[in-house]
């Protein structure tokens, strides 16, 4: 009796996931080249493609391990989640979690905040570009509205805090970056990231972070000027 | 008749297809990298007014018996309304089990019942898109022993009953026949050749599979030889075509595809120039 199709699928998922069935098995023609080596051509694809692109969501996690390191960490989070739809650059948002979890990588204390920050970058790169928030639209709202006004983040625009020093291990771990060893211990970081509202830019503004660390020398005007002026904020609705 | 031939269009060369409007016949985008906001989707936009575009889906899941993922179909009716392409295609397989995307373009048994839940979620498809859609033949490292029909009469039957156009991919051919030990140009017998929309070209790969090589469609290398007579025999057959090459691991330089388009361009026009003499002869 054959397999309904539906039932020969769920075989097949459960298959390349490494579940070997033998009833797939023994639907699937042999001969030379034996049905399991032909089955195993699609799991390699599937675990290999999905591998590349997680490299290509999440490059400095990568620089900073290698690619066998990285490989074999992408191979345990395929097997533990895949995709859920077919938008590859929606695929990963669990990855940093992951990597938490991942015994091989607990001497790295710092690399899923790593994942974080690549995932932020992977956002804002897919944010929707859309009218920001600019000095004038400011002005036409009466005075007596202004302390009550509530003013979103842009699309795509991301706080990233860390105890590490991320920026500067972004910083070294990019493509022609000199190689420079960074202290671990030398102090966290709070980062905004977000879309440039006209161009395809990416911009880390340090600043924001002086609004979380309740430093006695933050300045709200100064502050709140500048990230206006890089389009931080989504325009009044 | 001028032939046209066209590439796949890849991040690593959109700024530099951006910045040269090369002369080439159409562009082709992977539906699924375009599908959220990105600097490349408004490149796209921009280079509409220079070439006409393909629009290529890799994850519909035609084959899928669960049903076409309906919050996928959506997106990808908004990027083709959004796009206007001249063409819109995916291919004979399923990727998608238990809400669970594969990335993989997996195999499906040529049975009456494969053939039923593919002409559903194609009907589907076009029904949503308001066109039609062409369906490229697959490369296959399997078959299975349940199959009741041969896979270009799956496809010729699929044509009759949904009325969507093929994708003839000669490079698939020839890896599907190499890998399932069939006859590359028996495979071409029967199939309905005025439904074909398109041609796709793309390099393979040999790899070892229990010490015998299985050729494997990574579409990282130039098209090699035998696809390229297959090639001649197919527009010999079946006529001019656009004709896409593919490349999608190893990307070389931008010129390396231009030139392997220009040669499908020319390959078109000696072969049709020459059918064209033996009618007039035979005339």
């Amino acid at each position: 009796m054959p397999l309904a199709l539906r039932d020969l699928q769920a075989a097949f998922a459960a298959h390349i996931m490494g579940g070997d069935r033998a009833d797939l098995v023994a639907a699937v023609a042999g001969d030379t080249i034996a049905a399991a080596a032909r089955l195993s051509v699609h799991r390699h694809h599937v675990f290999e493609s999905l591998g590349t692109a997680l490299a290509a969501t999440f490059p400095t996690v990568q620089a900073l391990v290698g690619t066998d390191f990285f490989r074999g960490l992408a191979r345990a989070f395929v097997g533990h989640a895949l995709p859920a739809q077919p938008v590859l650059t929606e695929y990963g948002a669990d990855f940093p979690a992951f990597i938490t979890a991942y015994e091989a990588a607990r001497d790295l204390p710092y690399l899923a905040d790593v994942a974080r920050l690549d995932w932020a970058l992977n956002l804002a790169f897919h944010a929707r570009s859309g009218h920001r928030l600019q000095a004038a639209d400011l002005s036409a709202v009466p005075a007596e509205r202004l302390p009550s006004l509530s003013i979103a983040l842009a699309a795509g625009a991301v706080l990233v805090s860390s105890r590490y020093p991320l920026d500067r291990i972004w910083e070294t771990s990019q493509p022609g970056a000199a190689s420079e060893t960074v202290d671990l211990d030398s102090g966290g970081s709070n980062l905004l990231v977000l879309r440039r509202p006209d161009d395809a830019a990416l911009s880390f503004e340090r600043a924001a972070g002086a609004a979380f660390q309740a430093d006695p020398a933050f300045e709200l005007s100064t502050s709140f000027a500048r990230l206006l002026a890089l389009g931080a904020f989504a325009a009044l609705q | 008749m001028n032939p046209v031939a066209g590439i796949g269009l890849r991040s690593p060369h959109l700024a530099a297809i951006g910045r040269e409007r090369p002369a080439t016949g159409f562009l082709e985008i992977h539906a699924e990298n375009y599908l959220v906001e990105s600097p490349a989707l408004h490149a796209v936009e921009r280079l509409r007014a220079d070439y006409a575009f393909s629009i290529h889906a890799v994850g519909l899941s035609l084959g899928s018996a669960d049903g076409l993922d309906t919050a996928h179909l959506a997106r990808v009716a908004a990027l083709v309304k959004r796009l206007e392409p001249a063409w819109v295609s995916d291919h004979l397989s399923w990727s998608v089990s238990g809400g669970r995307y594969f990335n993989d373009l997996l195999p499906l048994p040529y049975t009456e019942e494969a053939l039923e839940v593919v002409v559903g979620n194609l009907g589907r498809l076009q029904d949503a898109l308001g066109r039609q859609v062409s369906i490229e033949n697959p490369s296959c490292y399997l078959g299975f022993a349940d199959s009741t029909l041969c896979e270009p009469a799956f496809l010729s039957e699929l044509v009759r009953r949904s009325g969507c156009g093929l994708l003839l991919d000669p490079n698939n051919i020839v890896v599907t026949a190499h890998n399932l030990r069939l006859d590359p140009r028996d495979w071409l017998d029967g199939l309905p050749g005025p439904a074909i929309t398109e041609y796709h070209l793309a390099g393979h790969a040999t790899n070892d599979a229990d010490g015998e090589p299985i050729l494997i469609d990574d579409h990282g290398s130039k098209v090699s030889d035998g696809v390229w007579a297959l090639f001649a025999e197919v527009v010999k057959r079946f006529g001019a075509r656009p004709t896409l090459i593919e490349w999608d691991t190893d990307i070389p330089p931008l010129g390396v595809l231009l030139d392997e388009a220009v040669r499908a361009a020319s390959m078109i026009e000696t072969v049709v120039v020459a059918g064209g003499q033996d009618a007039a002869r035979a005339a």
